[in-house]
């Protein structure tokens, strides 16, 4: 559902409703694959990429990701550094266990979390007795 | 079971805010620490937890749309509404150096020797280099546009391409300003017109690099399947602070190196 150019100045700014009506982000319009190769940008792939895997099938895969297992074994698609994980990260995210979104991975975000914590709680309290003393008047 | 019966989020308790606010509080005391003891402890420190901070808190952000699907229309007209009064806010940012800068330059004083630039001011060749940049940045939001239409026609690969054209015409930039500052034979205490330069270009820069960062961000976003043809906020958001950052140097351009020259 694309929104195209508009003739008011406020040009694509705020969308009217309608664009994503479901409330749930699915991947129902994410782009399918396309296969026309480009030497160039490929170059400029393996920069970023561990490696391609070169094309078996040239069919595009569905766009709608009905059964999304279908594709998670799907290992002839024309891949860009991995698979599509997005449905299954969604399913990852969306348990209900109570656990607040910045904790959701369980030990890495915990372990970030705590570091976060303590080096922006420690820092205060070093600042705080750094300013003290250096708000103490110095003698000659 | 319960649901809400409105179309906004409701966050989960965060930290960030928290850690957010101490780490500026240690940045703010960092400066004065280096400027009057001579000590980078807090100001590297306030560096790091800035940046924990941002990377935890938009990578929330990222999971409760992408993942958790809390991003509803109306959800995303209040962003929208956020990121235009975001850059606005740094375009009234923007005027007060301009301000500064016409202020000094339209009479300037007799120290100055009376004229614009001031006596023994070399000012740049606004044909050489300085051109040269406003080309690159304007192909690059030009490409930035063809990447936008690209993701709205669903053609992956395309998108990939011109995102990576922008985000090296952007570095390409931002290594051609580093190479003008060392070889500007002005510095940022000569005067009135050196501050004026510095100070206003150098904040332009540190846009460029803050802008380029978010570009990566949705490069690697893209290349992971979080934008649909339909709902990539994230990447709109992106281009108008690209554009924003383009107007800013034509700006730059035609009042500091052109009509300042």
């Amino acid at each position: 559902m694309a929104h195209g150019p508009r003739r008011s100045a406020a040009c694509g700014i705020l969308l009217d409703r309608g664009t994503n009506p479901c409330p749930l982000h699915r991947q129902a319009d994410s782009q399918p694959l396309r296969h026309q190769g480009s030497p160039c940008f490929t170059i400029f792939l393996n920069i970023f990429t561990v490696g391609l895997r070169p094309v078996v099938s040239t069919e595009a895969p569905p766009i709608i990701f009905a059964t999304p297992t279908k594709l998670s074994s799907n290992s002839t698609a024309y891949d860009y550094a991995g698979k599509n994980k997005v449905p299954e990260l969604q399913k990852f995210f969306q348990k209900s266990d109570g656990v607040p979104i910045h904790l959701k991975r369980g030990l890495p975000d915990q372990m970030l979390y705590r570091t976060t914590m303590a080096l922006t709680v420690g820092g205060t309290i070093y600042c705080l007795i750094a300013l003290y003393m250096a708000s103490q008047p110095r003698n000659k | 079971m319960t649901h809400q019966t409105h179309s906004y989020h409701m966050v989960n308790p965060s930290p960030w805010p928290l850690t957010g606010a101490l780490s500026a509080f240690l940045m703010t005391s960092g400066l004065i620490m280096w400027f009057h003891f001579n000590s980078m402890i807090l100001l590297t420190l306030s560096f790091l937890t800035n940046t924990l901070t941002m990377y935890q808190w938009w990578r929330d952000i990222i999971r409760e749309s992408t993942f958790q699907g809390h991003h509803t229309p109306t959800v995303q007209k209040g962003l929208r509404y956020g990121m235009v009064l975001f850059i606005l806010s740094e375009v009234l940012f923007f005027t007060g150096f301009f301000w500064a800068f016409y202020h000094s330059s339209l009479a300037p004083t007799p120290e100055l020797g009376g004229s614009w630039p001031p006596t023994g001011i070399h000012p740049l060749n606004p044909l050489e280099l300085p051109l040269l940049n406003t080309s690159v940045l304007l192909a690059s939001g030009v490409s930035i546009t063809w990447a936008h239409h690209s993701l709205m026609e669903g053609d992956r690969k395309h998108v990939l391409q011109a995102l990576l054209i922008t985000i090296m015409l952007g570095l390409y930039f931002t290594l051609l300003q580093v190479s003008e500052y060392y070889e500007a034979p002005f510095t940022i205490s000569d005067g009135i017109y050196g501050s004026t330069f510095f100070v206003t270009t150098g904040f332009h820069g540190l846009h460029v690099i803050i802008g380029s960062t978010f570009l990566i961000i949705c490069f690697m976003r893209q290349m992971m399947f979080h934008f649909t043809s339909g709902h990539h906020f994230g990447f709109e958001a992106a281009a108008w602070y690209w554009h924003f950052v383009d107007v800013v140097w034509l700006f730059l351009y035609v009042s500091i190196y052109w009509w300042g020259s």
